[in-house]
């Protein structure tokens, strides 16, 4: 077992990826092995070396905002064949006009590895039918990135196998599986979970960093001791949990396929009931942070986890096809301005308005002791549901407990949540 | 704890923890919540160690006689 431990320390060695960020508090430390952030202050930092410069005249409190993102979600074409009923970006076979080619993705790597981020999502519609893919994994390497893939794993033999090929050049890759059997069929319309398990287990055989994405749906809630066995009996390294979106094609079921209030009140002691139960790490993305506050964890414990609700514009950046920059990969692109411009728009007063203005969030959100860490939950729920994306999030918890109802209007309380122990 | 005279964990103020593959949201890990506030006290040991192991190398003293 420390043979094991020591080969899996060692094959994280040699990788090029940046060590240190400044930030006005200190500085962010990266680690391949365990593959981890990690959140210095100044003296610890300069003690062990590193210097900060002119991020560190004056004086800044952690966590403050950001000098740039941590990681960036890049969508490199929207084409795919799949055609999932709830897809988010409404993917199609053709694709978007105007995607960017390898040459220009290139040059976005180069803005975001200038810009000082530390990690890549590559994502879609379906980059794997990108002939380029490798390329631009073996190119954000190079420059200091860690890139990390989606892939919903349907496609045909030679596509998997030219990805398989590739593999070793992520840092982690997770394919799309909303449940096992027949429940993936139950979210994505069709059944594909045969084709994507194939192409699981043979990413599985050449990496062990390989996991699942799962959309928590309202069908697929109950199943989850199912995924995570499966997850489990798979070897795979992580489990992450999302939360539907309204956007895409998702709009249209969205009201049919969202978790029931009941179902998200019980969502954060079920997983981690279930990742106790099969020894699985598990993640929840950042739109499932308002469920995870309703159990009143320790404020700094979250803090201390970086487990945040929407750092859009903050932690994270997304770039359109077409290398439109976005706050995430659900909101309108910034005004037009592209990826490779990050660093320029970052500072800009007014960027990523909607999601950098959390602090003067709308009550119930306003007397919340998590406002900072949840920043008021899923801006594109809000949007969908209440037309505002600076609303609060109408299914989180407290906000349903508290009867917000958008126009001001006659309060519409919903049934009561029951009380679940943390 | 201490190492080498020095607290060890002593100026950590947090971590992310692994890869988030997702390209549609950000994923955090929120096992270690298991743990309750005890993850902290686990976790900044083993961090600071393996911050000190990448730490920029510091410069020899000057031995120079002068």
């Amino acid at each position: 077992m420390i043979a094991r431990a020591l080969r899996w320390l060692a094959a994280g060695r040699g990788k090029t990826t940046r060590r240190f960020r400044p930030e006005a508090w200190g500085g962010i430390v990266q680690l391949d092995r365990p593959s981890a952030l990690v959140y210095l202050d100044r003296a610890r930092a300069r003690a062990l070396g590193w210097d900060g410069g002119a991020r560190w005249n004056g004086e800044a409190a952690f966590p403050g905002r950001l000098s740039a993102p941590l990681e960036a979600h890049l969508q490199l074409t929207n084409r795919c064949e799949a055609g999932c009923s709830g897809c988010y970006t409404s993917a199609t076979a053709a694709g978007l006009p105007h995607e960017q080619d390898l040459e220009a993705w290139r040059a976005s790597i180069d803005a975001l590895a200038a810009a000082g981020v530390f990690h890549l999502a590559l994502g879609g519609g379906e980059s794997a039918l990108l002939p380029w893919l490798g390329d631009v994994a073996a190119y954000a390497r190079e420059k200091g990135l860690v890139p990390n893939l989606t892939t919903s794993g349907l496609y045909d033999e030679a596509t998997l196998a030219r990805l398989v090929a590739i593999a070793d050049r992520f840092g982690q890759i997770n394919v799309s599986i909303d449940g096992v059997g027949a429940t993936y069929a139950k979210v994505r319309g069709f059944d594909g979970f045969p084709r994507a398990d194939r192409a699981l287990a043979a990413l599985r055989e050449k990496t062990r960093d390989v996991g699942i994405n799962a959309v928590l749906t309202r069908a697929s809630f109950d199943d989850l001791p199912a995924l995570f066995r499966y997850a489990k009996a798979r070897k795979l390294s992580q489990l992450e949990l999302l939360r539907y979106k309204p956007s895409g094609r998702g709009r249209r079921e969205y009201d049919a396929q969202r978790m029931t209030d009941t179902q998200a009140a019980r969502l954060l002691p079920t997983v981690l009931a279930l990742s106790l139960r099969h020894r699985l790490r598990v993640r929840l993305d950042c739109s499932l942070v308002p469920f995870i506050a309703h159990h009143r964890p320790s404020p700094r414990l979250l803090q201390w986890l970086s487990i945040y609700g929407c750092a859009g514009g903050d932690h994270l950046v997304g770039a359109k096809a077409d290398g439109r920059l976005t706050a995430c990969s659900f909101a309108p692109p910034e005004a037009g301005a592209p990826v490779r411009d990050l660093a320029a728009y970052w500072d800009t007063p007014g960027a990523f308005a909607a999601f950098r203005g959390w602090p003067a969030a709308e009550q119930p959100c306003q007397s919340c002791e998590y406002l900072p860490l949840c920043r008021g939950g899923c801006k594109v729920v809000s949007l969908h549901v209440l037309g505002r994306l600076d609303a609060p999030d109408p299914e989180c918890p407290r906000v349903v407990a508290h009867g917000y109802t958008a126009d001001g209007g006659p309060k519409k309380v919903r049934p009561s949540l029951p009380v679940i122990a943390s | 704890m201490r190492l080498f005279g020095r607290r060890l964990g002593s100026g950590i103020l947090g971590a992310k923890l692994g890869y988030n593959p997702n390209s549609s949201s950000l994923g955090v890990d929120v096992t270690f919540l298991l743990f309750g506030l005890s993850a902290i006290t686990l976790l900044t040991p083993v961090l600071s160690l393996l911050v000190r192991g990448i730490a920029r190398p510091q410069p020899a003293p000057d031995k120079t006689p002068r």
